[in-house]
């Protein structure tokens, strides 16, 4: 009976999609470990996996690059880019418009004011990453406590519009900063942080924002479809049965974190999480059941690529955030111009 | 199933639009609001599905305060159809369907194949079987009403509010998912309707409710309440209210210069 | 392009100066400009120019661009400690406002470092608008004896000008006889560490690192023949140890502290070696920080570190006179060893 089929008819193609995506996220993955500054062949590369995986480590300084250098910049670049991406899907759906960045709310702005601050400080690293991090967390808390304060019939539209302002107040700190910052020494890490760069990652960053990154995601993937419901406006969500303001709270709450934790390891990273989700939408549609896991595999495929560009394509590291921007720019405007546009 | 509104206020806190509204919906019934632009229905609506908070009186539904009634349990008694709308993402019909299921399920659950089959019933009673996989942003607005009634039959609520559904529809759209909404309340559930249109009162309406000035002016048959005097009243136009051989009425108004 | 650039200059100069009872004086830009015979106040435009004035005649300071810190007022002549801050007119971020400089009512204001057009018509602005002569000085470290010398004059101080630029050309004639002996291939590779995590470098032929290359060191951060921005980049963790320097400067304490005992840079051969630098940083650094004669003593302390041999050194003494001749203190024991911990390279004790 053909009402019986029907549940699982156009699912299989959205998977189908989501499992090429995965094999080719791997295979990028394992080029990327192959490639860089530090001439590692395949045949060492293999002997070192193996001698690793056997637990007898030989010391090399080839051995330090691929496992200490390489593979947790590769599974930044992988976390970076999902965590951005996803947190664009669950952005764009929860502001109800596909033109929507996971720095809507300031958490980017706001992490760099606290890592700006940390540099400014010239605190350590790892204290310019707790900055950072709690500066995401505590610019996206302000701007939810003005909106609730306001208490407009427009919840959304106060809450982006406090968004613009408490971001654009965060970013003339950050300016003001930088005019006091020291021109020799930290006017360069501050520009540098604020461009984005996977170059400086260490296990332990990537070990220190996974927990983040996941106490972030499993809400969102429990209530992905209460998110959809969501997506139709808060007063429809509400006769759907749907706790509208709260759910909006959890879900903001959860993506802050996870944008939060990957914007302190890696700076101000843009257009990954616009544009990704996009792309996603177009592949799998809109459902967010489909279209969160297909984001962030698109987020971090992209990323992982786009790093190991800024890594090989110079002697020199390419700040990510122009790179994303240089390789998304016009990616997006010929989205556009080809008028699939994924939403109407 | 039975709601009741006693002495009901409605607005906002620093505007109220009507009060002392007393009416009762029931199952298997359609219930029709009609009155001038600014009368409240749409505030009424929002009133009754829990969106506003009433200025004064009561809603009860089957005896139990509505207002105390968590979102997911009103949502079960009561569906609610928008007007005919422009999702902001291409969600294919059935997704927009399976949405109605949302109350039936808890806050971290998916639809279950039961939900796609509550869905695709939903669709096959109003004959837009065949449709489920088609984007909801690129079907035509009588079909997108029809989805979202769909919807509300999916949601499977005892009362189905329609906020004015043949606005902004064609002709023949309109009378189709009017047909449709009759055809519905004989099966079950109860409707209430808000339409700007004395016609639709008439085709479809058990009863009439009749909101202006402030609160309600006058409650019954539609025979009864829309009257050539009270519509005079109403929206200052002379309206003549004919009984066609077929036994339909209709509602002629005079077009002449004043 | 540069005579259309000269002459329009002059033509404004003529316009914007009042005809003071002076010297006409040609600055490293080639502007004409009329510096007043006794120049008693001089407004430094940024750090490098306040080191060079503060050099030369330190009375003539008006002001330091940033109040100096507490730390590094030990290393100054006390009557030039307590300036007050009067911002900077030129590079990044222009804090010094117009009517601060005026307030100072200083007879001149020299700029030293770049001599590109973009300066040229802030010179010019300035001048204009101030009436107060304003001179260019080439900054690049090959023309520091030149600078002196024209500073020297301009302030009315030649013999001092004289004598500094003096020493400049000893300590480069001394290290270019001694980089005669040295092939190429022997020199040190070196690795600039800047930042905490010691992730920022400067690229070879950048400002950043000048002094690291005249001291004979191969900057390893040699994007080769490319057409890069020589200025400060971010490195990453790989590239540093396929470059693999055998030494490595840095100014920045916490990665000094931190390197020794970090598996990652455990694997380069400077760490092994133990020959990462503390640079010395008061009362100015010593390789950059601000691009100007401070550099000097980091040049002769570099030389030392890169060819022990060649520059068998009394480094406190080196430093002892440099700092009584450049910056009119004598320091005492407890100072050079605050001044110089780290700067003998090695695991800290």
């Amino acid at each position: 009976m053909s009402v019986r089929e029907a549940p699982g008819a156009p699912l299989l193609p959205a998977w189908g999609i989501v499992g090429t995506r995965t094999v080719a996220t791997i295979l990028l993955a394992i080029f990327a470990s192959l490639v860089g500054a530090y001439p590692v062949t395949l045949g060492e590369a293999a002997r070192i996996f193996t001698g690793w995986l056997a637990g007898r480590p030989d010391g090399s300084t080839a051995e330090t690059v691929l496992l200490e250098v390489r593979l947790p910049r590769i599974a930044a670049a992988l976390l970076v880019g999902a965590a951005l991406a996803g947190s664009g899907a669950v952005y764009q759906g929860l502001f109800r418009n596909p033109l929507v960045s996971p720095d809507i709310l300031g958490v980017s702005t706001g992490a760099g004011l606290g890592a700006v601050l940390g540099i400014f400080l010239s605190l350590p690293i790892i204290l310019i990453q707790g900055f950072a991090f709690i500066g995401g967390l505590a610019t996206v808390a302000v701007v939810y406590a003005i909106a609730a304060a306001v208490r407009g019939r427009e919840p959304v539209l106060v809450l982006v519009l406090a968004g613009v302002v408490v971001g654009a107040l965060a970013g003339s700190m950050i300016s003001l900063l930088k005019v006091l910052a020291d021109p020799y020494d930290q006017l360069p890490a501050i520009t540098f942080w604020l461009l984005g760069s996977l170059s400086s990652i260490r296990p332990a960053d990537v070990w220190s924002v996974l927990p983040a990154i996941l106490a972030g995601l499993v809400p969102l993937v429990l209530l992905r479809w209460r998110i959809n419901v969501l997506s139709l406006g808060d007063d429809e969500a509400r006769t759907l049965g749907v706790e509208a303001g709260k759910l909006r709270i959890i879900v903001i709450g959860a993506t802050t974190l996870m944008t939060a934790s990957v914007v302190a390891i890696s700076g101000v990273i843009g257009w990954v999480g616009l544009v990704m989700p996009h792309i996603a939408r177009m592949l799998v549609g809109p459902n967010f059941d489909r279209l969160l896991p297909a984001s962030m595999l698109l987020g971090a495929g992209y990323l992982l690529g786009v790093d190991t560009l800024a890594r090989t394509m110079s002697q020199v590291e390419t700040p990510l955030g122009i790179l994303t921007a240089f390789v998304g720019a016009p990616f997006f405007l010929w989205l556009l111009a080809r008028g699939r546009h994924g939403w109407e | 199933m039975h709601l009741e509104t006693r002495n009901l206020a409605i607005g906002y806190p620093e505007h109220r639009v009507a009060k002392d509204i007393n009416l009762t919906a029931r199952t298997g019934e359609v219930l029709c609001l009609l009155g001038p632009n600014g009368s409240g229905k749409t505030t009424l609506f929002r009133t009754l599905l829990g969106l506003l908070k009433p200025l004064g009186g009561s809603i009860t539904c089957d005896g139990a305060e509505l207002t105390a009634l968590p979102r997911q349990e009103i949502a079960r008694r009561i569906a609610y159809v928008p007007q005919a709308h422009n999702a902001a993402f291409p969600f294919t019909v059935k997704d927009i369907v399976l949405m109605g299921r949302t109350a039936h399920r808890g806050a971290f659950a998916a639809p279950s194949p039961g939900d796609h089959d509550a869905a695709m019933e939903a669709l096959a009673s109003l004959g837009m079987d065949g449709l489920e996989n088609r984007e909801y942003t690129r079907i035509s607005g009588g079909q997108r009403q029809l989805v979202l009634i769909a919807r509300a039959l999916a949601q499977a609520a005892p009362l189905i509010v329609m906020d004015e559904p043949t606005a902004s529809l064609d002709f023949g759209n309109q009378i189709k998912v009017l047909s449709r909404v009759r055809a519905l309340a004989d099966q079950g559930p109860g409707v209430v309707l808000s339409t700007h249109d004395p016609d639709h009162a008439f085709a479809v309406g058990d009863r009439v409710v009749f909101l202006d000035q402030g609160g309600i002016v006058a409650e019954g048959a539609p025979r009864d309440v829309l009257t050539p005097e009270r519509l005079m009243a109403a929206y200052g136009i002379d309206v003549d209210i004919v009984e066609l051989a077929g036994g339909q009425t209709v509602c002629a108004p005079a077009y002449r210069n004043t | 392009m540069r005579h259309v650039i000269a002459s329009t200059i002059m033509l404004l100069g003529l316009f914007g100066a009042m005809p003071l009872r002076a010297g006409e004086f040609t600055d490293s830009a080639g502007r004409k400009v009329n510096v007043p015979q006794e120049v008693a106040k001089v407004f430094a435009s940024g750090p490098p120019a306040s080191v060079l004035v503060y050099v030369l005649k330190p009375d003539a300071l008006t002001g330091w661009p940033r109040s100096l810190r507490e730390n590094e007022k030990p290393y100054i002549a006390p009557a030039q400690r307590e300036l007050p801050e009067l911002g900077r007119l030129t590079g990044r971020g222009d804090t010094a406002n117009l009517e601060v400089v005026l307030k100072t009512a200083p007879d001149l204001i020299i700029d030293f470092g770049s001599v590109r057009d973009t300066y040229i018509s802030l010179a010019d602005i300035v001048q204009t608008r101030t009436s107060i002569p304003y001179i260019l000085i080439d900054g690049r470290f090959e023309a520091t004896a030149t600078a002196l010398r024209l500073v020297g004059d301009a302030l009315g101080v030649p013999e001092r000008g004289e004598k500094l630029a003096e020493y400049t050309e000893t300590l480069f004639a001394d290290l270019d006889a001694a980089l005669a002996t040295i092939p190429e291939g022997q020199r040190p590779r070196v690795y600039l560490a800047r930042g905490p995590d010691g992730l920022e470098t400067g690229l070879k032929g950048s400002i950043n690192t000048e002094i690291i290359e005249r001291a004979g060191g191969r900057n390893v951060a040699d994007p080769g023949d490319a057409d890069v921005r020589r200025g400060i980049v971010q490195a990453s963790m790989e590239q540093v140890l396929a470059a693999n320097p055998d030494t490595i400067i840095t100014w920045d304490s916490t990665f000094f502290e931190k390197v020794w005992s970090d598996p990652l840079w455990a694997k380069v051969d400077a760490v092994q070696k133990g020959r990462v630098y503390l640079s010395p940083l008061l009362p100015f650094g010593w390789i950059d920080r601000p691009p100007s004669l401070n550099r000097l003593i980091g040049l002769r302390w570099l030389a030392g570190i890169f060819f022990p041999e060649q520059f068998n050194q009394d480094l406190r003494a080196q430093v002892r006179s440099f700092y009584s001749l450049f910056y009119h203190v004598d320091l005492d024991e407890a100072a050079l060893d605050t001044l110089l911990a780290g700067a003998r390279g090695g695991r800290p004790q």
